[in-house]
């Protein structure tokens, strides 16, 4: 066990945690646009970031990412110290003018007092972010249908030559897990359209619902040793049907009463 | 492993009390959950089956789950769903040959049975003891139908 001190209180933390996990479990809360539990931290979106000191430093603190910071013996955290609120005030200036149409960063900006940004606004920017949680969600899958293109301003989150990606089965975890909403899908009928690929849905066989996509069951039931019946009908049917087979048995013992 | 979870369909009356207590004891902010437990029509007259998760040995949802995100808790024996790393692919949902992996539309959450971390609210409510959470006595290897 390490002992950090978090804004003045001293807890427990085991080997190899990081800061941010530390920091949230104390109930703190700052912010982070593109930590996602199931994929490894990544530092893009700055916004995690808090002060760190020891007794040792005379005096000296650095700024780190409280998101890839592992934590270490006698580290003292401040999270909103003046320094931090001001710099976290800056990254969200800078992601108000270049998202300024984004919900998710107008509200980080309402919170942290910007109203306006005191730089040059991107007129028609979209909303993403570049986290790259997508992309590496993604990959953490086992798909790599997507991933990020271009270099500077020209960075975008695309599948491989911008044609419909080969290995995407239409899960939806990009646009389930995009921090700002961004990735567009369409789910009409029982198709599903996302990364401009065409997908078609299993339709429940009892009540028609649609459940996942055809290519994503084929997938889970291959890589996964899971038997594609499985996947014939929807949540609500195989609860149904598995009261009818239990209660069949169950009216065995009835019957032996 | 301490307790098992045992589901008697011949006791259960369908009155549902389950199903509420459920939904209460999984409340976020305030709002209901979705309850992970349901008495369904058994098929015979008068039989109702509760119908939740039995927490399968090799189970459907854990070898779906291509995030890790569903674990055993080795002690209550639960397969719990963490939250924070659900990437919400719906995997799971429709993988469970029980459909007892459920999407909780209000909170946008995947949801399953945890045994509610070793006291589940279902077996302290039920009124005529058709849910049981029974501490296991002598081999644990003995499975009660």
């Amino acid at each position: 066990m390490i002992r950090i001190t978090i804004n003045g209180k001293v807890t427990q933390a085991s080997e190899g945690e990081t800061l941010l996990k530390v920091i949230r479990r104390e109930g703190i809360d700052i912010p982070a646009l593109c930590h996602h539990e199931a994929v490894e931290p990544y530092g893009a979106c700055r916004l995690c970031m808090v002060e760190i000191t020891k007794e040792e430093w005379n005096g000296w603190s650095k700024y780190v990412t409280s998101c890839l910071y592992p934590v270490e013996p006698g580290l003292i955290v401040k999270t909103h110290s003046t320094k931090v609120i001001e710099m976290r005030k800056t990254i969200v200036d800078l992601y108000l003018a270049r998202h300024p149409n984004c919900a998710e960063i107008q509200q980080l900006a309402d919170e942290y007092g910007v109203t306006k940004t005191s730089y040059q606004t991107v007129v028609d920017g979209d909303n993403c972010i570049l986290c790259g949680i997508c992309t590496r969600i993604c990959d953490e899958m086992g798909f790599h249908a997507i991933s990020m293109v271009g270099r500077g301003h020209g960075k975008v989150v695309a599948p491989p030559l911008d044609e419909a990606p080969a290995n995407c089965t239409g899960c939806l975890a990009c646009a389930q897990n995009c921090p700002t909403h961004f990735i567009e899908f369409e789910d009409k009928g029982n198709s599903r359209t996302i990364w401009g690929k065409k997908f078609e849905m299993i339709t429940c066989e009892k009540c028609g619902k649609t459940t996942i996509t055809k290519e994503f069951a084929d997938y889970l039931a291959e890589h996964r040793e899971l038997p594609r019946e499985y996947f014939n009908i929807c949540d609500e049917c195989h609860r149904r049907s598995t009261a009818l087979d239990m209660g069949r048995i169950a009216s065995w013992s009835k019957e032996v009463k | 492993m301490k307790a098992r979870f045992i589901v008697s369909p011949v006791l259960c009356i369908g009155c549902r009390t389950c199903e509420l207590a459920c939904a209460f004891a999984h409340a976020i902010d305030g709002k209901l959950g979705k309850s992970r437990i349901y008495p369904i029509d058994g098929g015979f007259k008068e039989l109702w089956v509760p119908v939740t998760c039995l927490q399968c040995e090799e189970a459907a949802c854990v070898k779906s789950c291509l995030v890790n995100a569903l674990q055993r808790n080795p002690e209550t024996g639960a397969v719990e769903l963490n939250q924070e790393k659900c990437v919400k692919c719906m995997a799971c949902v429709a993988a469970c040959p029980f459909g007892c992996s459920l999407l909780d539309e209000q909170h946008e959450l995947v949801v399953k049975c945890d045994l509610c971390g070793g006291d589940p609210a279902c077996a302290r409510f039920c009124p005529t003891k058709a849910l049981e959470y029974k501490p296991i006595k002598g081999s644990p290897k003995k499975i009660a139908v």
